[in-house]
């Protein structure tokens, strides 16, 4: 057997007795197989100690990622408090939202967009003009195409145009664009000659709109407006249940 | 089935995996701690010993002197983990403790200074350029002198046609090495 092979059994641990008998007369004898010897050995302990030291940091990080919060160091009796407390809690807000929905819930359940009265398509229709097409992709729920559209009617700004606009933007779920036009309307006088009065309907969907982004007061205001009105507008009832949950 | 468990937990760590780690570090991190306690080791120390102890472990398994757990994990920590502890003391009071390894009460047979000493010259010098070897010959020395695999078993291992060829790349990362350090000394 080689020097090299002894070597190679002493580093997988199969030195027969003999052979370890052999090795041992080796390091005291022979000056070069000393050195070669030394040599391996000098570095199975250089790559033990990285393998060592990467793994003294591999656990370091271990203890650095532990959860601030440890469990095991609270009493039982305060983790059987805090379970009733959280459980309790969530109760609570189980049965709030349960009674009380959210003003975002409550914009959901409520809104629709508007249905066409302008315009009325029959199924299979051609679009002749613009405006047609608008409102046959509004109808097909292609808000984006329909915003486009309605922009380039020729008369943008007609009360009922800036209506179906917004109703765009609220499915879009583009809330603060829909409630500039909203406002507009709402501002502006009755259009005697609408069939529909777009007054009316502007202030519900602009009470909703507030709802959508969390504003409750404003949408309270807005509400109470359709609310306290003398005349049967539109949504009366479901404003008042809404104003319930709402106060 | 705890044997089974041990068996496997075996084989996850010496195949790296890091989860199969962090799992014997969690569960017994907190035991481990407050057992410490009971020898005035407090807890920075005590963190200390516990993952010295968890390397003891995992070296003992990496270099195959534990094959199968024969005792639970726990026992294994905690009996590394006292020796530390004893040493600990010794070192700090240099009272004399009476220096039987304790580790013989639980009957396992473990290497638990596998690397105490300072670095000698040419140590050091093996340290600096083992680094610099390509990712092949570093894979390779890592399985043979650390890992205490035969030639036989690297060279299925790492895919080599056959033994002499692992043979000749062996000795060209330590001729590698050699010529390095004698460019140094």
């Amino acid at each position: 057997m080689s020097k090299t092979d002894l070597i190679e059994k002493y580093f997988s641990n199969s030195l027969s007795p003999k052979e370890q008998m052999r090795f041992n007369e080796l390091l005291q004898s022979d000056e070069k197989f000393k050195k070669d010897f030394t040599i391996q050995k000098d570095l199975q302990k250089v790559i033990a100690r990285n393998q060592h030291n990467d793994l003294k940091k591999t656990l370091q990080d271990f203890e650095k990622d532990r959860p601030v919060l440890n469990l095991f160091n609270i009493s039982k009796k305060w983790l059987v408090a805090a379970s009733i407390l959280i459980l309790v809690g969530l109760g609570f807000v189980f049965l709030k939202s349960s009674f009380y929905p959210s003003p975002e819930k409550l914009f959901v359940e409520n809104y629709e967009p508007y249905r066409n009265i302008v315009l009325p398509i029959e199924r299979g229709e051609n679009a002749n003009t613009i405006e047609q097409s608008a409102f046959i992709a509004y109808e097909n729920k292609n808000y984006h195409k329909a915003i486009n559209l309605f922009n380039s009617v020729p008369k943008t700004n007609t009360t009922y145009i800036l209506f179906y606009k917004s109703m765009c933007y609220l499915s879009l779920n583009k809330t603060n664009e829909a409630i500039t036009l909203l406002k507009k309307i709402t501002y502006s006088d009755y259009e005697a000659n609408s069939e529909e009065n777009f007054n009316e309907l502007a202030n519900w969907y602009l009470a909703l709109a507030y709802l959508n982004i969390g504003e409750t007061e404003k949408a309270s205001d807005q509400f109470s407006i359709i609310v306290n009105d003398d005349r049967d507008v539109y949504k009366k009832e479901d404003s008042r249940k809404i104003l319930k949950y709402l106060n | 089935m705890e044997e089974e468990n041990s068996k496997n937990i075996i084989d996850l760590i010496k195949s790296g995996d890091k989860a199969a780690l962090r799992k014997i570090y969690d569960e017994n991190r907190n035991i481990f701690i407050k057992f410490s306690r009971k020898y005035n080791v407090e807890k920075v120390d005590a963190l200390d010993i516990y993952q010295d102890a968890i390397i003891i472990l995992y070296e003992n398994i990496v270099n195959g002197k534990i094959t199968d757990l024969s005792s639970k994990i726990s026992t294994y920590l905690f009996a590394i983990g006292k020796y530390k502890i004893f040493q600990l003391h010794r070192d700090n009071s240099k009272v004399e403790l009476q220096n039987e390894l304790i580790i013989e009460e639980e009957n396992i047979y473990l290497d638990v200074n596998l690397h105490g000493d300072e670095l000698t010259n040419q140590q050091e010098l093996l340290n600096k350029y083992f680094s610099q070897l390509g990712n092949r010959c570093k894979e390779i020395l890592k399985l043979f002198y650390y890992e205490g695999y035969t030639l036989d078993e690297i060279t299925e291992i790492l895919n080599y046609s056959d033994k002499k060829v692992l043979k000749s790349q062996k000795s060209r990362c330590m001729r590698q090495l050699k010529d390095w350090i004698k460019k140094e000394l």
